[in-house]
């Protein structure tokens, strides 16, 4: 995705200028209606696609935006006889309004997603429909515009419909690359993946969700502003029925939804299709086809038409000659140019993070029991324990993927606790999980960008955030990677890329779960070198493990923890000689 | 009793046991101890059939296991307590025992077999018609264990069974496996509590980053630096 | 709004009744597939639509007895509905893409009724239609009640089975984690066949209910996804009595509404509860 280039828009609005010319070709009348046709749907698919496609929220309400927009140019011009053009920006903007509402309220319930977000919408649909239908919007007969005189844009009434649904389009189409490239887009995509680690990241997840939610309303409202002249017969059964939110659903899948022009190519693809079976007796044989087709694209290609043709272009450039160099070689060889420092110099009598009383539970379960930690500033503070005391809670609280249920946490004078997770980062905490969590279907290298652009570096566009990302894959070594997928990794390259990404928002705090589980004895050499190497660049760091002899070799002080509470804190060989330790650890003090 | 040769089973793309061979012989209370990561629970869980091992033989008295369907391994007679307990949260504490002797092997003997687990757990009597999700941790490995026994096993798995106890709990929890191997059942546990488990165990292996490294009696293995090193870097 | 007088209100909450056990008949096995197998069936929908169209062939073409044809469109819908599951487990469906191969489906069937039946509204006359009997000044006709005893004796049963058999019970141990129920001898893939099977001969019996009690139209199908999936989600995902009571209560309040105002905001109701469960109940599905 280089955003630099601004060939796609230009081809867009190219193809666009080409196609305003076709009602001078004088056509028959049936081709305006095709096109008009064509256009509409890739306007709805396309702005569906913004929220759901993207961000992964599939909303099964999208009829209900585009009918309010229908609906908000039938009362205007219809029964308040406001010119026709006049109705439109307001039949974009109810919408928008009506989707944040019920977005700022949605997005704040957790559970609220997937399945659940799809049923909610499709409720959401019924409820308008029917408020609609009851009250003086409507009331029952529907509303009629023939009166409505069409505005002389085309030379025919037709091409007028023409004229307006490809300015529609092309306006959508830009928009939807516009946001695939931008801050925004990547942002979606990242939740997308994962919404929780993309807001431990740095990403302002609900204002985002609202934003495309938004867009995506404003333009399907465009498009029943203008469908509601088209049609010039208005029925709150007609325009609220579950055809629009499930032929938008197919359409988009058809194409693929990771991918601004994947809506369009489906919307295209089935137009043709249901028209061309429409156009003889065979109405009902074009919807068992649409039924057959999407059975079939779920079963075989659930990505997507153009992921497909994505993926197979993608592996035949992989195979050239990037073959995993052992990173030991890279860095120990070649030493690459390490980023600028962060602004942190060491300061062991500095406390940087302070925790108080810190506690965590979980209906009843007290997971972390009121400690009380200092990690002073340029330190490499191991965190220790037996299984279940607590360590992963500690971590999770600091960077803000739980809540505090007790206490504080202040980074620098300025208090941590009770933050959403993004501001948490990007006041300059990162973590790396003990599980890597990247982001699936974002490229290696996107996933780094993703932290420099939403941490604490404050990248500011697309294109620095890349070369931020490549600079930090060079130290982690994994350069020769940065065009290919997490799952392609192994587990040893993933934790590596799980550091990367840490780093690109240049910290002041790094929090380490466990990242030497699971490697094999030269694997956690690179680490704990590259660890070396984090600290020695300015950054504090929390370190879990149990991996003894990394804990040893790499700490500062360590603090043991033990069923959420603080058992012992100081300097590593003395800590692990204590009696209690030892009892914590054995069950029993051994000889 | 039951043999395994030459094990390699991956988590998805990365290997996490290497070449493993083990024996587990009839009667006996067989521990295998390890840092965390080491592929204790991985182990287990292939044994149990929960896993797929890439490559190598796992058989029980003969009967080969390697490729067979993971609901048949409990019909032959292989019963698992999973690491973190993993009860049906949401039924009754009677329920999950009766699961446990679901094969038609145990179904026959279902109502002697509850006996038996209650005499060996009396606490459980008062809380059979409570949720299994309800009950604290120490109660729920109690269940575990019980719904384990249900299914009449020939040889019982543990994984780490003193994950997330009390040590005092612990103790009893070791008691009643203690019982459980005298009465003659064939126990083999993992375990990151090291001298938990070389205390009741009559053999032991020690698996670090995938592969066996060492294997003897607990006495003998508690001695040896290598050990010590390995749990407390000292 | 003027308030009904108290014969007419009982009536209307006697009807919400009957329509509301249709709605439980129709969740219970929507419920089922979604709650144990993690499978969303929309087809269901056309499922009960076809087994109504063809309750309505048998009957009055075939001159058979409506209640009669229950023997072959059940055994017939349990096989349609085991091959649908085992085709979506050999491709691993998430439960979302489940939702959506389902709408296909959908589709598919309602183009098939449409070509067969025409977009006619089509109403079974069977010799159960006229007759209704009196309770005191209500009015209970017959069709409606068959529908209540049986999804009352349905949902019951379904109880039953999960609650006190082997089956039901690892039934619901499968559904709450999978690998230990295997390691415990629970044959998923079997039983998830099984229970697939029993969803869709559920849905013809509801199917054969509409046909006696509503006029069949292709169009309809889609009417009856809200209200049902709403009984669903207020009686709980994988509860054998829930989409009963869930569907009753929607019945009911529906039934007071539209006597109480205007037929016309009954819908209304069932989604609004079906929103406020979404968002406020804790710990849904």
């Amino acid at each position: 995705m280089n955003a630099r280039s601004l060939r796609v828009p230009i081809a867009i609005v190219v193809c666009a200028s080409l196609l305003a010319l076709m009602p001078r070709l004088g056509l028959p009348a049936f081709y305006d209606s095709l096109f008009y046709l064509a256009f509409h749907w890739i306007v709805l698919a396309t702005s569906w696609n913004i929220l759901s496609g993207y961000a992964g929220y599939f909303s099964f309400g999208h009829g209900a935006f585009f009918g309010v927009g229908l609906y908000t140019t039938a009362t205007l011009s219809g029964k308040l006889d406001w010119p026709f053009l006049a109705t439109l920006p307001l039949a974009a903007a109810v919408p928008a309004l009506l989707g944040v509402a019920l977005g700022a309220v949605v997005f704040r319930v957790h559970r609220v997603r997937g399945e659940l977000f799809a049923l909610l919408t499709l409720a959401v649909t019924f409820v308008i429909a029917t408020i609609v239908l009851n009250t003086r919007i409507d009331g029952g007969p529907g509303i009629y515009l023939n009166a409505v005189p069409v505005p002389a844009i085309g030379p025919t009434q037709s091409s007028t419909f023409f004229l307006l649904a490809l300015a529609a389009a092309t306006a959508t189409m830009l928009i939807a690359w516009a946001v695939y490239v931008s801050k925004l887009g990547l942002g979606l995509f990242a939740i997308h993946d994962d919404e929780d680690a993309a807001e431990v990241m740095g990403v302002p997840t609900y204002g985002y969700k609202l934003a495309a939610f938004a867009i995506s309303c404003a333009l399907a409202g465009l498009a029943g502003g203008i469908h509601a002249l088209f049609i010039s017969y208005v029925t709150a059964g007609e325009v609220f029925s579950i055809t629009v939110p499930l032929t938008v659903v197919l359409m988009s899948v058809l194409g693929g939804t990771r991918h601004w022009a994947g809506p369009a190519i489906g919307a295209t693809a089935i137009t043709a299709l249901l028209y061309f079976s429409t156009a003889g007796d065979h109405a009902v044989l074009g919807k068992a086809a649409v039924g057959a087709i999407l059975v079939a694209a779920i079963l075989f290609m659930p990505e997507g038409i153009l992921e497909r043709v994505q993926r197979a272009l993608r592996k035949r450039s992989a195979r050239g000659p990037a073959t995993t160099r052992a990173p030991a070689e890279t860095s120990l060889a070649s030493e690459p140019a390490a980023p600028a420092a962060a602004e942190v110099l060491v300061r062991p009598d500095d406390v940087l993070l302070r925790a108080r009383n810190l506690g965590k539970s979980f209906s009843g379960l007290r997971a972390l029991q009121g400690v009380d930690v200092d990690v002073r500033a340029g330190e490499i503070l191991g965190l220790i324990g037996p299984n279940g005391s607590g360590k992963s809670t500690f971590i999770n609280v600091v960077s803000g993927h739980y809540a505090a249920t007790t206490g504080d946490v202040v980074l620098d004078g300025r208090k941590l606790t009770g933050l959403p997770a993004h501001r948490i980062a990007r006041a300059g905490v990162a973590r790396t999980y003990q599980i890597p969590r990247p982001f699936r279907h974002l490229s290696v290298r996107d996933n780094v960008a993703v932290t420099a652009l939403f941490g604490h570096a404050r990248v500011r566009t697309r294109a620095q955030a890349d070369a931020e990302a490549m600079k930090w894959l060079a130290f982690a070594g994994l350069e020769a990677k940065a065009d290919a997928h997490p799952d392609d990794l192994n587990l040893h390259q993933r934790k590596f890329l799980e550091l990367a990404r840490a780093l690109a928002s240049r910290p002041r705090l790094v929090l380490l779960d466990e990242v030497l589980c699971g490697l094999t004895p030269t694997e956690m050499n690179d680490a704990v070198a590259l660890i070396r190497r984090i600290r020695d660049q300015g950054a504090t760091i929390v370190f879990v493990e149990h991996v003894m002899h990394a804990v040893l070799a790499l700490t500062d002080r360590i603090v043991v923890f033990n069923q959420g509470e603080l058992l012992a804190q100081g300097r590593a060989e003395q800590v692990m000689r204590e009696p209690a330790v030892l009892t914590a650890y054995l069950g029993r003090a051994h000889a | 009793m039951l043999e395994v040769r030459d094990l390699d089973v991956a988590y998805g793309a990365a290997p996490a046991l290497w070449n493993v061979s083990l024996d587990v012989r009839r009667g006996e209370l067989l521990c295998v101890v390890g840092p965390n990561g080491a592929g204790k629970t991985t182990l287990i869980n292939t044994i149990a059939g929960l896993n797929r091992a890439r490559g190598g033989r796992l058989s029980i008295d003969g009967i080969d296991l390697t490729r067979l369907a993971p609901h048949r391994f409990c019909g032959c007679g292989i019963a698992i307590v999973p690491e973190g307990r993993r009860l049906f949260t949401h039924m009754t504490v009677r329920e999950n025992l009766e699961l446990g002797s679901f094969v038609a092997s145990a179904r026959a003997y279902r109502q002697a077999s509850l006996d038996g687990v209650l005499q060996l757990f009396p606490a459980l009597n008062a809380r059979l018609q409570s949720r299994a999700g309800e009950l604290s941790g120490g109660q729920q490995q109690m269940v575990a264990i019980a719904r384990a026994l249900m299914a009449r096993p020939k040889l019982l798995l543990l994984d780490e069974p003193s994950l997330g106890l009390s040590p005092a709990i612990v103790e009893d929890m070791f008691d009643a496996i203690r019982r459980i191997n005298a009465d003659g059942m064939t126990v083999m546990l993992v375990e990151q509590n090291v001298a938990m488990a070389l205390d009741v165990s009559s053999r032991a292996y020690v698996l670090e980053e995938g592969r066996i490294v060492a294997e003897g009696e607990p006495r003998e293995l508690a001695a040896r630096p290598e050990i010590r090193r390995a749990y407390l870097g000292l | 709004m003027t308030w009904p007088s108290l014969t007419l209100l009982s009536q209307s909450i006697l009807s919400g009744i009957f329509v509301g056990s249709l709605y439980g008949l129709l969740g219970l096995g929507l419920g089922l597939s979604w709650g144990l197998l993690r499978l969303i069936n929309l087809a269901h929908f056309a499922f009960a639509f076809l087994a109504a169209y063809l309750c309505y062939q048998l009957a009055s073409g075939g001159r058979m007895d409506p209640l009669l044809t229950l023997v072959i469109i059940v055994p017939a819908f349990f096989a349609l509905g085991a091959a649908l599951h085992w085709l979506m487990t050999r491709f691993a469906l998430t439960p979302f893409n489940s939702l959506l191969l389902t709408f296909g489906v959908t589709g598919i069937v309602e183009a098939l009724i449409q070509t067969i039946w025409t977009a006619d509204f089509r109403r079974l006359e069977s010799h159960y239609a006229h007759e209704k009997f009196r309770i005191g000044a209500l009015f209970v006709p017959v069709p409606e009640l068959i529908t209540l005893v049986l999804a009352v004796a349905l949902s019951l049963g379904v109880w039953a089975v999960l609650r006190y058999t082997d089956l039901g019970k690892a039934l619901r141990a499968a559904a709450e984690d999978a690998p230990v129920a295997a390691a415990f001898g629970v044959d998923q893939r079997m039983h998830g066949i099984v229970l697939a099977g029993t969803c869709s001969a559920l849905a013809a019996v509801a199917g054969v209910c509409l046909a006696l009690t509503f006029t069949l139209a292709p169009s309809q199908i889609y009417a009856w996804i809200g209200v049902v999936f709403a009984a669903v989600m207020i009686g709980g995902l994988g509860s054998a009595l829930g989409p009963l009571l869930g569907g009753v209560l929607i019945g009911v309040s529906e039934a007071i509404t539209m006597a109480v105002t205007a037929p016309s905001w009954a819908p209304i109701v069932s989604f609004t509860l079906l929103i406020l469960i979404l968002l406020f109940r804790p710990g849904k599905a």
